[in-house]
């Protein structure tokens, strides 16, 4: 217990003291939330049931689970590359620290991260755009965001262990992460895409993780069930194939 | 005593080609031994076959009385690695590293006690990205030392260091023999394993193909070498006879010989006869660098 005390100190130190990773990772989501609000943040949606909401209602969760992928999948697929290609892994293996520890110290440090983007996104919401989650839904949401951020760090070490050299791991996540805000209902609200898009965009990973964070800030829609088992799903499916292809040694010896 | 290596007949092939050859080695407890050969000729795979990273093709394998392939968590507390290539977080200070690193062991050293040993006392705050090479290369022996090892593997840790550097390091590798650790150093520098090591074994092809202390290794070349200048306007073919045929490189003039003394003689004699003075005579031992070259296959 001590060892991952320590394991997820250091690895938090790291974090903290990258000013790119923290950037990319906790900025910017913010300054996302920040100006789409200035933008659209007077506009009103037209939900699928008929009620019209102030589109901050959607903006909010949406900016939330975009920090949540970004520290739980984008930036842990980059370090773990990282770790593996400077032989800092190889290195620990030499030690008597269990394998699990690695993993477990940078999935207990993203979701770390994951939460504290939670609480700012919430905080920011609350106070600053007057969007309220329902006290009885924050447990929901906490749930949500815990397993939405579970499942992309099993698809993040998915890309890490996919990943071969350092200079390609962020291009790649991001690659992977950005057409899906726009497809999922981050960047532009999913009811305004062609119905075809919206309908690939339901089964990949984003789309339903928006949708649970959603379903805590609008709780007239039903129970998002079928969201949370296709995240669950895409958690396990990143899990199988990390576990097949993970190496702890660069790919270069 | 048992040995704290024992390696018969080890083999490790890629494909066709046998990296390491049937190689069989024992090193003693509380000695630095040293592993000399030049590059492909097996040093990594063997000792990262003796780490536990790489699995072998034939052979045993004993390491502080386990075998690598199956040892687990408490072998690996016993020792202490220095990977060929490796980088500590360069975010995080000498410090914290330590630190981190301590709390995989049982029981380690504090870190205050390490940072003294690899003597980075003025650098403990200072994060190791920002770490000169050879104090980096010392942090990475401070990493391999937390957890009190029994025995140290050092990948050739001092390549690309400054002279200045390297000579701080080698108190650091004789500090630890003043601890009773056992080291195992690949090298493929010859003064480094002069200095350091208690035996060398020098490695070509996958076999060892020379093992001893240093001085051994030394006299496996029993000639000398007598060198001069050759004098103005005397031609190679108007030398004395002498026991071996001389060579002529860039104006001078190699005699490798057995009989130093007698070679001497008639040279000296010859050229006192002509009033002639060899310029630049000397004659030298061979160095284990040249020893070296010759066993590792090496042409000069």
């Amino acid at each position: 217990m001590n060892m991952l005390v320590e394991q997820v100190r250091a690895d938090l130190l790291a974090f903290s003291r990258r000013p790119e990773t923290l950037f990319f990772t906790v900025f910017l989501p913010v300054i996302f939330l920040v100006l789409f609000e200035a933008i659209f943040g007077g506009q009103s949606v037209t939900l699928a049931g008929g009620d019209v909401i102030a589109q901050s209602y959607l903006q909010v969760p949406a900016f939330m689970v975009m920090g949540v992928i970004s520290a739980s999948f984008v930036a842990l697929s980059i370090t773990v590359v990282n770790r593996r290609e400077t032989g800092i892994f190889k290195r620990v293996r030499g030690t008597p620290a269990p394998a699990w520890l690695l993993i477990a110290g940078q999935v207990v440090t993203s979701l770390v991260i994951a939460l504290l983007m939670v609480i700012v996104m919430l905080a920011l919401g609350s106070f600053a755009y007057g969007v309220r989650v329902d006290v009885g839904h924050l447990p929901w949401l906490v749930a949500g965001v815990l397993i939405g951020a579970i499942a992309f760090s099993c698809l993040g070490m998915m890309l890490a262990a996919l990943t071969p050299s350092t200079e390609a791991a962020p291009p790649l996540a991001n690659v992977v992460v950005l057409p899906l805000y726009f497809i999922s209902g981050v960047f532009v609200p999913i009811e305004s895409l062609p119905t075809w898009l919206g309908n690939i965009a339901s089964w990949l990973p984003v789309a339903p993780f928006v949708k649970v964070a959603t379903w805590a800030y609008v709780p007239a829609t039903t129970t998002p069930w079928r969201a949370l088992g296709l995240l669950i799903a895409w958690g396990m499916l990143g899990l199988i194939i990390a576990s097949w292809r993970f190496r702890w040694t660069p790919r270069r010896s | 005593m048992p040995a704290a290596i024992s390696v018969t007949g080890l083999v490790k092939r890629y494909g066709d080609h046998a990296v390491v050859d049937g190689l069989d080695l024992e090193v003693q407890q509380g000695e630095v031994f040293a592993f000399l050969g030049k590059n492909g000729a097996g040093k990594t795979t063997t000792t990262e076959i003796l780490e536990g990273y790489r699995t072998r093709d034939g052979g045993d394998v004993s390491v502080l009385g386990e075998d690598p392939a199956t040892a687990g968590a408490s072998w690996r507390a016993k020792l202490g690695i220095v990977l060929q290539e490796s980088r500590p977080l360069g975010a995080l200070t000498v410090n914290e590293t330590l630190r981190l690193f301590a709390a995989y062991f049982p029981n380690p050293h504090t870190v205050d006690e390490v940072i003294q040993l690899v003597g980075l006392e003025e650098q403990a705050n200072q994060r190791a990205g920002r770490l000169s090479g050879g104090q980096v290369r010392r942090l990475d022996v401070g990493i391999a030392l937390i957890g009190r090892p029994e025995l140290v593997f050092l990948d050739e840790p001092t390549t690309g260091f400054d002279p200045e550097a390297r000579r701080q390091f080698w108190d650091v590798i004789s500090g630890l023999r003043d601890l009773g650790t056992t080291v195992f150093l690949t090298t493929h520098y010859m003064d480094e394993a002069q200095v350091l090591a208690d035996r060398v074994a020098v490695l070509r092809d996958g076999k060892i193909a020379a093992l001893g202390t240093p001085a051994e290794l030394q006299a496996l070349r029993g000639d000398v070498e007598i060198r001069f200048a050759l004098p103005h306007g005397v031609e190679l073919a108007a030398l004395p006879a002498l026991s071996t045929q001389p060579r002529l490189t860039g104006g001078e003039v190699r005699v490798e010989t057995t009989a130093p003394t007698a070679d001497l003689a008639v040279l000296c004699s010859w050229a006192e006869a002509r009033g002639l003075e060899l310029p630049a005579l000397t004659v030298e031992r061979p160095t284990l660098e040249d020893v070296f070259l010759a066993i590792s296959g090496e042409t000069t």
